[in-house]
């Protein structure tokens, strides 16, 4: 009988065999692993996960999504940047590759920057005016196919911009470059331009740098580090820039960002000291957990607040949410604190506004329910327009974070005595019926973070009615008010402590009199740190800590 | 013969139309404008226009069609990824061999577990090692592989250190010393993923391996090698294995296809570069040509793969040609 049993002892002895060999090399891979002395702050490999998600590029001139940019903040040279300090320090730009903030012209339409000689790209090459009208150049060029500067309706903002887009032209008129002197000719004044030329678009990069629709993932940069090699959809190394002068900090010798990873599983890779941090912040179940184990903000578990806001959207165009008394009743009648405790802990802090701290105008206040659902209040202040609504449209993605809001909104509806008419909506699917003229719609979430620091990018952006078009709109609430649109108007040409003060009084102004959403959390972004790690510098612009400041040697 | 491969390649051709005219359909036609996914918010209506003249969306649907199947025959151009911009062939080709070592080292493990266990249960039926296949067979068949992937990483790999928690590298040495490579540490990164991806199919192996050969020991061929006086040896090896092995040979076929739709929950769990972990990003961007890229290249890859099984074993087994 021993005989019969040869052959499957033979698979089974193989199948262990492959086991054990397999096994045997990890546990000697293990043994020599080497485990960084800490102290020093230069030096070592930083490694970053960013679960669930890739870059969509790295190519200065097409990026946009959060994460880009966070990359792109340790690679970058720009004319004007926010310096790696923690706190409302790290949002106050500064001069970098510019010897000083620029020369306005009397009319408020020229600005004459000043490049600091002796700046360096990465393969030994100057920095010049040329490279940062290049960097205009590229993300406006109809070959380059960059949807974002032109969403942003940049080339309205510059001289000649339009021919240039519309390919008429071989240089943007608006903007001359001469040896280390950069000239904007703006068609009108424009307080904000400045700020403008802190996104990651406007870096220097090398005036022949080409054109192309799909993206460069390697090339020179004139920032700390440049992007030394990049897999789409796996790793991407950074590596100190050689001749980098500059005084801000480049601590680790490498950054190695391993995309697409597993939340969870990074989260324990970093526990175990594989990783160094996540990227894409720890899962929001692990937030209490790690909070109670390592403190917040006291080595190993950092929450910072991001210059996000989420909020409800109320549909201004369609019945019943059209009636500013019904709006201003679900900001009495929405639980703020539910839809925040769904996100797990630290997520964010409530808020009824807009602006967000950190943006010029931010000027806290409160005047709707904070702690919980008002129903009497709301009853009170939504009045017969109230008891005579309709039913109310509630849409929102299928994904379990937001189908539980959808939750707590009916509930709060019901206890409004409102009709609720649930439409769950695929992810891909939800941004452009929000953003189609006519939508039927009533509440939707949403979420704005700032593509540069100043209130124009919340409110002018997202409010003003004169934008509405067919499809692809940014002011998903529709409102249209004449009055308000004109006073943006009015905020959007002032400059200084008067631009704040504008658009402190508008944040306030739109909420208490158009009640266009319910705002109703700040984001925070939650991130868990390997043991080695130190310096984290967390900058609240990107939502992230700059990767370049991050010390594990 | 050759009448029964000219039959079996057009069936490959028929099955290859009607996958791709489906995908298309589903993914081009019925969801949304992809258009206006393709030019991203706040897009003006003139640039939906013009994107969408620019994918040729403002064409007739046949026409669409058309022209997705020639870009795929011949320029053998699936398109470009809408969030990365890549050429979608060139992301496949990066990342189908994660797939493929997944699901073929996959495949060795759960056939060498399936068929020395199977064959011990089926040669003592009802014994202690029967009973446990059985137990072993009910878990794999009912615990998710999500769950048993994370349990393995959490217990094996962050507990104990025995295997990587997750992560991938590449088979082939790479120049750069901060990422791993080399067929060493490949194996030593697979160790888990396959062990997990090999769970449930090893499970459904054994009772099939077991059934088959309980019911081979049975034919009368079996009986008569044995009334001749043929060893036990011979009769197992010769008789009993050679032909209970032919369903398994059959099915195996089939399920390596089958198993790239399960390969994406191991690859999410391990965080392996592969096509199905490609398919979830892809859904959750909204990136429609990556994921009828996909579906079209796993389409392709069952066809050919059932095409060169069926040729196999009518070459094996030549009473297969008669059907």
């Amino acid at each position: 009988m021993r005989k019969k049993h040869l052959l499957s002892l033979l698979f089974l002895t193989a199948g262990v065999a492959l086991l054990v060999a397999a096994l045997s090399v990890g546990a000697a891979s293990s043994a020599t692993s080497s485990v960084k002395k800490a102290g020093a702050l230069r030096g070592g490999v930083l490694r970053v996960a960013q679960s669930n998600t890739d870059f969509d590029t790295v190519d200065p001139g097409l990026a946009y999504v959060t994460n880009d940019w966070t990359l792109l903040y340790a690679t970058q040279m720009l004319l004007v940047n926010f310096p790696e300090k923690n706190g409302q320090a790290g949002s106050e730009l500064y001069p970098e590759a510019a010897t000083s903030f620029p020369t306005v012209s009397k009319d408020g339409k020229t600005y004459t920057f000043h490049i600091r000689p002796g700046l360096k790209f990465s393969d030994g090459s100057a920095v010049t005016a040329a490279s940062y009208q290049r960097a205009w150049e590229r993300n406006l060029s109809p070959k380059m196919g960059s949807p974002y500067g032109v969403n942003d309706q940049f080339q309205k903002v510059i001289v000649g911009g339009e021919d240039f887009l519309a390919g008429k032209t071989q240089h943007i008129a608006g903007i001359t470059a001469k040896g280390l002197t950069i000239t904007f000719h703006l068609t009108h004044p424009n307080p904000t331009f400045t700020s403008y030329l802190s996104m990651q678009w406007f870096g220097a990069v090398k005036p022949d740098m080409p054109y192309t629709t799909t993206g460069i993932n390697v090339y020179p940069s004139a920032g700390p580090y440049y992007i030394a090699s990049r897999d789409p959809g796996r790793t991407t190394v950074l590596k100190r820039n050689p001749y980098y002068k500059g005084s801000r900090p480049a601590n680790p010798d490498q950054i190695v960002i391993t995309s697409n990873t597993n939340q969870d599983q990074a989260l324990l890779q970093t526990k175990a000291g594989t990783f160094d941090f996540d990227m894409n912040t720890v899962p929001s179940t692990a937030a209490a957990d790690l909070g109670a184990t390592y403190g917040v903000n006291k080595g190993r578990f950092f929450v910072g607040p991001t210059a996000c806001v989420d909020y409800l959207l109320l549909n201004t165009a369609r019945p019943p949410t059209d009636n500013v008394a019904v709006r201003k009743a679900l900001n009495w009648g929405i639980d703020r604190p539910a839809l925040l405790r769904i996100l797990g802990k630290y997520a964010g802090a409530r808020s009824d506004q807009i602006l967000v701290p950190g943006i010029p105008g931010y000027k806290p206040y409160k005047i709707y329910a904070f702690s919980g659902a008002d129903a009497a209040k709301a009853k009170t202040v939504g009045g017969s327009a109230l008891t005579s609504a309709g039913t109310f449209n509630v849409l929102h993605t299928t994904s379990p974070a937001r189908t539980a809001q959808a939750q707590v909104i009916e509930y709060n509806l019901k206890q409004l005595g409102l009709k609720y008419n649930d439409v769950p909506t695929a992810g891909t699917t939800y941004y452009n019926t929000l953003e189609t003229k006519g939508t039927s719609y009533n509440i939707a979430r949403a979420g704005w973070c700032a593509d540069y620091f100043d209130p124009f990018d919340y409110i002018n952006v997202l409010l003003d009615g004169r934008s509405i078009q067919a499809n692809n709109n940014t002011n998903m609430s529709y409102l249209n008010a004449p009055a308000l649109n004109k006073a943006m108007d009015a905020a959007a040409a002032l400059s200084g402590k008067a631009r704040a003060d504008a658009y402190a009084k508008l944040d306030l102004q739109v909420m208490r009199d158009y009640a266009p959403w319910v705002p109703y959390q700040i984001n925070n972004d939650r991130f868990f740190v390997s043991a080695r790690t130190k310096n984290w510098i967390y900058s609240t612009y990107f939502g992230e800590p700059d990767l370049n400041a991050l010390a594990v040697g | 013969m050759a009448a029964f491969l000219i039959r079996r390649l057009f069936w490959a051709l028929f099955l290859f139309f009607a996958a791709t005219i489906v995908t298309y359909l589903i993914f081009f036609v019925i969801p949304a404008d992809p258009a206006k996914l393709a030019a991203g918010r706040n897009a003006t209506a003139q640039d939906v226009k013009r994107v969408a003249a620019f994918l040729h969306l403002n064409v007739p649907l046949y026409q669409q069609y058309w022209i997705f199947l020639w870009n795929i025959i011949r320029h053998g151009s699936l398109g470009y990824s809408y969030v990365s911009r890549q050429p979608v062939r060139f992301l496949i080709g990066q990342d189908a061999p994660v797939t493929a070592s997944l699901v073929f080292g996959g495949a060795v493990f759960w056939l060498s577990l399936s068929i020395p266990v199977g064959i011990l249960s089926a040669l003592r039926p009802r014994s202690v090692m029967d009973r446990l296949s059985m137990t072993f067979v009910l878990i794999g068949i009912s615990a998710h592989p999500v769950w048993i992937g994370l349990i393995l990483s959490f217990v094996v790999g962050y507990k104990l250190h025995w295997t990587p928690i997750a992560g991938y590298c590449n088979f082939f040495p790479g120049s750069s010393a901060v990422q791993c490579s080399g067929p060493v540490q490949w194996a030593y990164h697979m160790i888990l993923p396959w062990v997990t991806f090999m769970v449930l199919f090893a499970a459904l192996y054994v009772r099939l391996v077991r059934a088959n050969v309980i019911e081979t020991m049975s034919e009368d061929y079996v009986r008569t090698a044995r009334a001749k006086g043929a060893s036990e040896r011979r009769v197992m090896v010769q008789h009993v294995l050679r032909n209970s092995m032919l369903p398994v040979v059959t099915i195996l076929g089939m399920d390596i296809g089958l198993a790239l739709g399960g390969a994406v929950f191991t690859e999410s769990i391990f965080s392996l570069p592969g096509l199905g972990h490609d398919l979830i990003a892809a859904n959750n961007a909204g990136d429609l040509p990556l994921i009828t890229g996909i579906v079209v290249f796993a389409t392709i890859a069952v066809i050919t793969f059932n095409l060169i099984v069926d040729v196999a074993y009518a070459v094996l087994d030549p009473r297969i040609r008669l059907t």
